[in-house]
Order: C-alpha cells, then sequence, then structure tokens
C-alpha cells in the first residue's frame, strides 16, 4: 500500500505503577497485541517477515515509570481519534494506558529522531543513618555535573555518559518526607546518546559516600549505599526547532 | 493456623530491582481470569521460570475451567530463578502466587503440574519456599491439599510422597470434582485423612497415603505398589480421558504475557491422542485415543483467540499436528483468513511421512525459521525395531519439498541408546543428515546456498513405564559418551551441526523414570544440596545426585542402566492410561523381531486394549491416508 493511503496515529501512553519494570522490548510487544486485540485496520510492513507497523519513542529502563511515552501507529484507514483511543483503552494494560492521540503527517521524522529533549523527575529516599541534607546534595550534584562526563560499565564495555552535551538543568528539592528528596533532570538527546538518570544516580550516590572514583556499572536498577530506594520518571518529552523553542509531538 | 490470604506483593517489589527480569513476577497481565473474591481458592504452579510455564496448555486449560466455576478462583505461581528464591529467603518472604499476591499456602489447594522428571527438585523448592511440608505424610490441618498431575504421572512413585493426591490422566473433568469434594468436606469440617480417603474415590485419583509398596513375588528391587490394609482404594487407578474432546473449549488460553517467552504465541489443541505407536514413547501410549477436533471448531477458535489475545502467531499443537485427517485443509483455510494481517500459522513438529509440499507451503506463511522432523533412529533396521515408520524415502520427499518451498535450515530429531542400537547406526545418523545436505545442495544452485545447514539434536533413549520399552534399562553413560564422538566423528558436511544431550542428566532422568518409593530420598539429598531447576544444563549437577545415592547407599547407574524381568511386577503398574500389559509384551517381542505394528487409526484395531478400558474411542474429523 503506498504511503498517501496511510494514516499515522500518534499516541500517548504512561508506564507506571508494577509495569514500570517492564524492559523496552515487553512494552512494545504488549502495544503491538493491544493494537491488534483492539481491532484497529492496522497497516502491515513490507517484505520478509510482515509485521504490524509502528514506532516507538526511545527505550525507557526497566524500573523507570513515565506520564508521556509515545508510538505511532500506521492505519490502512482513517478511524476517528475519540474512537481509536477508547478501543486502545479497553485493549490496553491499565498501567500502559494510552492518554491521548492524534493524526500527524504520513512523512513526519520518526519519533526517535523528532524527539530530542526529555526531562526526568526523580524521587529519593535516603538510607537511615546516612546524614543526606537537602544543601549537600544539591553540592554533590553541581560536583558531578561539573564533570563534564561519568565513565561507566556496560557488561565488559566502558562507557562514557556525555554530561557537557546532555545534561541541560536540574535542581534539587525537599521531598515530601523527612529523608526523601526530589531531583529535576533536563536532558538532552540524539543519535550519539542520551542521559541515563541512574548512572548520574550511581555517581551522586559514589560522590556522597565519599569514593567519587568509585567504578559504575549499568544494571539495570542501581543498588545505593545512600539510598534505600528511588524511582525515576520521565515527565516530558518534546522536540526542538532552531531557535530551541519546545515542540510537542502532538 | 492457616496462613492469611493477603497481598503481599509490598514485600517483593524491593527485590524486583535485584532481580534478572524481573516481569516474571509482576502478574497484571491480559487476560487474568482469577477474583479476589472467592469461598474456595486454587494455586496451581508450574515447577520452573514463569517464561517456561506459561505458555503450558494443560495448565491455561485447568485455570480457566476453575475460574469458570461458581465461587472458585483459582491463580498461578512459578519457581522463582534462583536469585530470586535466594533474596526471597534472605528477605523472609515466602512463595506468593501471581495474580494475588498470596502466600501460596493460604490457598485451599496447591495444584502442581508433572511436565517431566527432571521437575522433581522444583517441587520440593516450590513447596519449601511457600513454607508447606515437603512430605504429605508431615502436613497438618492447617497446610493446604497438595496435588499433582501432568503428563509424567505414569511413574509417580519417586515423588508421590510430596502430593497429598495426584490425578492420573486428563484433569479437566477431575480438577473440578476434587475442588469440589474438598471444599464440601472442608465446609463440613472433616480432617485431612478423611478427605484423602473421599479423594480417592473420584475416579483418576491416587492417593499415594493410603498405598504401600510390597516386595512379595516376582518383582523388581524397587516393589510395586498395593493398597494399604483396611483401605477401600482401587487397586489400579486408570486415568481420566474426556471422551468427548470435541464438545471441550479448544481456545485454552486467556493470558497473554508481557515476558517474551520461548512459546509465545496462541495455541490450539486441534487433536490429542497419537497411536502411531513408536515404541520409545510415552505420550503415544498416555494420550489415547486419538480424538481430532473438525476444522471449523479449530478455525473459529483461531479466529476468536487471536482477536482476545493479540498475537501475530497461532500454533497447532498436539502430539503430531499433520496426522490431522484435515491438516492441509484447515491450513489452507487459516492462511486464507490471514491474509495481509502479518499474522503466520506454526506447527510444532512435522512427520515425513505426512508432509507434502502442500503443507510445506502453507506452514509459517512468509517465515522460514527452520522446519523440524523427528526420523529418531538413523537405519531402517532401527527404525523398525523402534516402530517409527518413516523411511528414508519419506526424508528425501520431506527435505525436498521444504527446501523448494524456501527453508534452509532443517532440524533432525534423533535418540542414541535405543534397544538394540549398534555402532552402524549411529554412523547412519551422521549419513542421513550429510544426505540431507546433499539434497539441498541439488535444490539451490552454487552461489545460493547460504544459509543452509542441517542440525542435528540427538537426545539419550530413556525407558519409561507404560511403553513397550519399559523392561529396558538405559545405555550406560560412559557408553553414551563414546557414541556421541562416534557420531560427531562420522559427520562429513561442514554444514551439518550436531547437538547431544548431556549424558548425565540423561542418568538422572533415567533413574527417576525407573524407580520407586525407594528414590523419594535420594530427591530429597540432592536438593538439601542444592539441586533445583535440575532441567537446566548450567544449574544441573551430577555430583549432588551421585553424592545424595550414595549416602543412602543406593547406585545411581545400577538404577538406570539394569534391565528388568518381564515377569516381574514394575513399580508403577497401580496406575494405568490402560493398556494391557499383553499388549506392550507382544510390542517388545515384535521389537526384538524388527516387526513394525500399524498405526489404529488408519488400519484396524492393533489391541493396545486402551478404548475397552477407558470407554473411549478414536474419533477422526475425516479419514486418514
Amino acid at each position: 500500500m503506498s504511503e498517501q493511503c496511510l494514516f499515522r496515529l500518534r499516541i500517548r501512553y504512561v508506564k507506571q505503577g508494577r509495569l514500570r519494570y517492564l524492559g523496552h522490548l515487553e512494552v512494545m510487544h504488549t502495544i503491538e497485541r493491544s493494537v491488534r486485540r483492539a481491532g484497529l485496520p492496522y497497516a502491515v510492513t513490507q517484505g520478509f517477515s510482515p509485521h504490524l507497523r509502528a514506532g516507538f519513542s526511545s527505550a525507557l529502563p526497566v524500573g523507570t515509570g513515565s506520564t508521556c511515552e509515545w508510538y505511532d501507529l500506521f492505519l490502512t484507514e482513517l478511524v476517528p481519534i475519540e474512537d481509536a483511543l477508547a478501543r486502545l483503552k479497553a485493549a490496553t494494560p491499565a498501567d500502559l494506558a494510552p492518554q491521548e492521540a492524534g493524526y500527524i503527517d504520513v512523512r513526519a521524522a520518526a519519533l526517535t529522531s523528532f524527539i530530542t529533549r526529555a526531562n526526568y523527575s526523580v524521587q529519593l529516599v535516603s538510607r537511615e543513618g546516612r546524614d543526606v541534607s537537602l544543601d549537600g546534595l544539591a553540592a554533590v550534584l553541581d560536583r558531578v555535573a561539573a564533570r563534564r562526563e561519568i565513565p561507566y560499565q556496560r557488561g565488559r564495555k566502558t562507557k562514557r555518559l556525555d554530561l557537557a552535551r546532555t545534561l541541560k538543568g536540574y535542581a534539587v528539592h525537599a521531598g515530601e518526607e523527612a529523608g526523601a528528596f526530589g531531583v529535576e533532570l533536563k536532558t538532552y538527546m540524539d543519535n550519539e546518546g542520551a542521559l541515563r538518570p541512574e548512572i548520574l544516580l550511581a555517581a551522586i550516590d559514589a560522590e556522597l559516600r565519599g569514593e567519587p572514583d568509585a567504578a559504575i556499572e549499568s544494571t539495570g536498577i542501581q543498588d545505593l549505599a545512600c539510598f534505600e530506594r528511588y524511582q525515576v520518571e520521565r515527565v516530558a518529552q518534546f522536540g526542538q526547532d532552531e531557535t530551541g523553542r519546545r515542540i510537542m509531538p502532538l | 493456623m492457616r496462613t492469611v490470604y493477603e497481598d503481599r506483593f509490598a514485600e517483593l517489589e524491593p527485590l524486583l530491582a535485584r532481580v534478572e527480569k524481573p516481569s516474571r513476577y509482576l502478574d497484571h497481565e491480559w487476560g487474568v481470569l482469577s477474583s479476589s473474591d472467592a469461598s474456595y481458592r486454587a494455586c496451581l504452579i508450574y515447577p520452573d521460570t514463569y517464561e517456561v510455564g506459561l505458555p503450558n496448555q494443560g495448565l491455561a486449560i485447568l485455570y480457566k475451567i476453575l475460574n469458570a466455576q461458581e465461587g472458585i478462583s483459582c491463580e498461578r505461581s512459578y519457581v522463582p530463578w534462583v536469585d530470586m528464591a535466594d533474596l526471597m529467603r534472605d528477605a523472609g518472604v515466602p512463595l506468593l502466587s501471581l495474580e494475588g499476591a498470596a502466600p501460596v499456602s493460604s490457598f485451599d489447594v496447591v495444584g502442581f503440574h508433572v511436565p517431566h522428571e527432571m521437575a522433581c527438585t522444583n517441587y520440593l523448592e516450590a513447596l519449601d519456599l511457600a513454607g508447606i511440608p515437603l512430605l504429605s505424610a508431615d502436613r497438618g490441618e492447617d497446610d493446604p491439599l497438595v496435588i499433582a498431575g501432568g503428563p509424567s504421572v505414569y511413574n509417580p512413585e519417586p515423588i508421590c510422597a510430596f502430593f497429598d493426591a495426584m490425578l492420573i490422566g486428563e484433569g479437566e473433568e477431575s480438577i473440578v470434582e476434587v475442588c469440589r469434594e474438598h471444599e464440601r468436606l472442608r465446609d463440613a469440617g472433616a480432617s485431612r485423612q478423611e478427605i484423602l480417603r473421599a479423594l480417592a474415590k473420584i475416579p483418576g485419583t491416587y492417593v499415594p497415603g493410603l498405598y504401600e509398596v510390597s516386595h512379595e513375588g516376582t518383582c523388581t528391587d524397587h516393589g510395586y505398589t498395593v493398597p494399604r490394609p483396611g483401605e477401600e482404594v482401587p487397586e489400579v487407578v486408570y486415568k481420566r480421558v474426556i471422551a468427548d474432546f470435541g464438545s471441550t473449549d479448544p481456545l485454552s488460553q486467556s493470558i497473554v504475557p508481557f515476558a517474551e517467552l520461548v512459546h509465545d504465541r496462541l495455541s490450539i489443541e486441534i487433536l490429542r491422542g497419537c497411536a502411531r505407536g513408536c515404541r520409545f514413547c510415552q505420550a503415544g501410549m498416555t494420550y489415547r485415543p486419538v480424538r481430532e477436533r473438525t476444522p471449523d471448531q479449530i478455525v473459529a477458535a483461531v479466529t476468536r483467540g487471536l482477536e482476545r489475545t493479540g498475537y501475530d502467531e497461532v500454533s497447532l499443537t498436539s502430539l503430531s499436528t499433520t496426522d490431522h485427517s484435515c491438516c492441509a485443509k484447515i491450513l489452507r483455510r487459516l492462511n486464507r483468513g490471514l491474509a495481509d494481517t502479518g499474522i503466520s500459522v506454526s506447527i510444532p513438529s512435522q512427520r515425513l511421512d505426512s508432509f507434502g509440499v502442500d503443507m510445506a507451503l502453507e506452514v509459517a506463511g512468509e517465515k522460514k525459521g527452520g522446519l523440524t522432523f523427528a526420523p529418531e533412529a538413523g537405519s531402517q533396521r532401527l527404525r523398525d525395531i523402534i516402530n517409527k515408520n518413516v523411511t528414508e524415502e519419506d526424508l528425501d520427499r520431506a527435505a525436498r519439498a521444504a527446501y523448494e518451498a524456501g527453508w534452509r535450515r532443517i532440524k533432525l530429531y534423533f535418540m542414541m541408546g535405543l534397544p538394540g542400537e549398534r555402532d552402524e547406526d549411529i554412523v547412519a545418523i551422521a549419513n542421513l543428515a550429510d544426505h540431507v545436505i546433499d539434497i539441498a545442495h541439488e535444490v539451490f544452485p552454487k552461489g545460493q546456498r547460504g544459509g543452509v545447514s542441517v542440525s542435528i539434536s540427538v537426545s539419550v533413549f530413556i525407558p519409561k513405564a507404560h511403553t513397550p520399552f519399559q523392561w529396558c534399562g538405559q545405555l550406560d553413560d560412559a557408553e553414551v559418551r563414546r557414541r556421541q564422538k562416534l557420531l560427531v566423528e562420522s559427520v562429513r558436511s561442514r554444514q551439518v551441526r550436531v547437538h547431544y544431550h548431556d549424558a548425565s542428566t540423561s542418568l538422572v532422568e533415567a533413574a527417576l523414570s525407573r524407580a520407586g518409593r525407594d528414590f523419594t530420598p535420594v530427591i530429597l539429598g540432592a536438593w538439601r544440596r542444592g539441586a533445583r531447576f535440575d532441567a537446566w544444563t548450567e544449574q544441573f549437577s551430577l555430583d549432588r545426585w551421585l553424592e545424595a545415592s550414595a549416602e543412602l547407599g543406593m547406585d545411581l547407574r545400577r538404577i538406570a542402566t539394569e534391565p528388568f524381568d518381564l515377569e516381574a511386577r514394575l513399580p508403577w503398574e497401580h496406575v494405568s492410561p490402560g493398556e494391557s500389559r499383553g499388549f506392550l509384551e507382544r510390542e517388545w517381542r515384535r521389537a526384538l523381531e524388527g516387526r513394525t505394528t500399524e498405526d489404529c487409526t488408519r488400519t484396524s484395531c492393533t489391541g493396545c486394549g486402551i478404548c475397552p478400558t477407558l470407554g473411549a474411542s478414536n474419533i477422526l474429523a475425516g479419514d486418514r491416508s
């Protein structure tokens, strides 16, 4: 079927609750199955192994939640937006529920190249006996951010998180309970890479316990010395025009 | 006090961050059927990880049936992988069900699937994590009723002490009868012993505690099992069978997992039973008679199943799918209906003699993965001994059809250590594989042979209960290793890859298949030494098993390899799929003479005795040719 006859529906969905622990492939498969269950007239790729045609925004790590994940679904018929959204909602697990949808230009750039900015909100709860203060945490974050890059291990490979390029802003605030903090991160991403908040958290943890040069391993969810638990949520994803103005996916 | 049924996910959640594949423990999948409100709770457990257990059709059927019952809620559990199990023990978190995240020990009934012998240490691992006494004899009034059932219950003796009752045969009806009777007696305030005695009266229910082992008369070292004096229980527990298989719902799956599984697709059981009569095959005896669903029923179930689950692949399952009298027609109808949807149809493994060009074209649509055939033995002489009625011409024709239809990878299954096997039969396996590569070279012109490969997978023959080979011993593991080496050295083509099963695992599997109640302490001893997930090569350690047997003064190798006398009473004859002993003896004699026996769905009755014993018969949807 030629491109002109296709319709491209862009959908925002959440990743929350227990389903935060799904990996990206698991999320993709679950959503593809939801689309088929919803009975939407989905388009199929051409070629050797035809499959449902969809494109997703960049991968979210296991354990990380989101209020703003996106996927593009190619349809062979125009389905009214409200109708499509209702059918998808009814066929998707609640913790991955679609929130809004709209048609976009069939030839628009893929989500992964369009979206260059992501904001994260991190909730941290410090461990008892580790006297983490708001000022102390802010100072440590300043020190880490000033390092411009963080080396870490992924499997056998040594990689570098390029903070100078990917960290666009940050803020620290006190959480609701004692010993709880919030960290807001503004990040930039492109083909060269993205900021994985957990690497930053591991670096903060290493600074806090006085071992700033300790090796960091990217192993999914981090076991931190100074924090009993943490939760990362992606809270915004958007693109930018030449002047740096924000362009929303819809 | 019975453990309280309550949601304890909050205790599990902090551990999720520290295990591989947290999605194994999440629940909340699409299609969950249990309800939070119920007067009777069942928890079905597959004795392996989530991704191995979830696709199991037997449990899916029972899950659906139990949840359809008024007042009954059925949940699932799996054995946590070693990383999670250790964390749970450290944190004091018991084994939980998936749906309600409630302690398994809080359920009325806990039902284990019995998929194969090597799962035996995982029952103990699960029971221990759940805080339920490992042995039926040690359980008290507050412990759940622990039952078991599945394909591998036909020598129940080595594992029977772990279970209060074992359901022999097809469980669709009997599991409901057992649960309802248990519920009624529970509400009437009956004691555990009274409940067990009542359950033993339900056909197909084996209550091991009401039986004992005798060594009187001609028998093996393991003895044989008889009712305890004074217990009114059947001397032989016959399997349950669904005579009208066509009246059951072909759509057994309800849950669509998040995790990527080995068998991640819709499965529709299109027929049950196989009467080909391969003499090594336990399933071929224990699933009889043959019952086919109609093409209409199958096509409708596929449509409904795909709509409900959203899968992009459907597999038509059975012991031998291409034997269905209407297989080609069903495939054609399905593929017509699924055109341009990106959804494909697959078949588990193909028989060489009924696999034609038409089916090759219909299977798996555009997805040309590998095709699997099971000649089982390399030479015609040995194939006649095992009654695998396929010829080299059948393989030729099937391989050619597959290559011409575009397949490039072919997988061939064989067994090693079959009765009567000689070195020349091993060499014949290699020759057959090389021959299939030659056919590929005839079909694909030079320069277009990229990706062409034949992989041969050779398992070790294990003599199984209720088969004509049940009297055989297993080939000694040192000799298995010598023959494996011979095979590898006999293959000429570099496009042939050889995989073979670990001889040590097979040794333990053989002992578990052949021993009696005397072997139970060995399983306990191996588990205490750390044995769990023994079906996983990287988790298995023969040393644990050898040490456990030595401690008890038992010789694992002898148990595995010693043949039994034809006259001896065997350890498993008190449970039965309904075959007559005379039939097995006759088949054993015919094997020794190299004489084959026909398939009763294609000719006349061959006298296995199962139909008259069980009051059922073969039901075909069309003519088999």
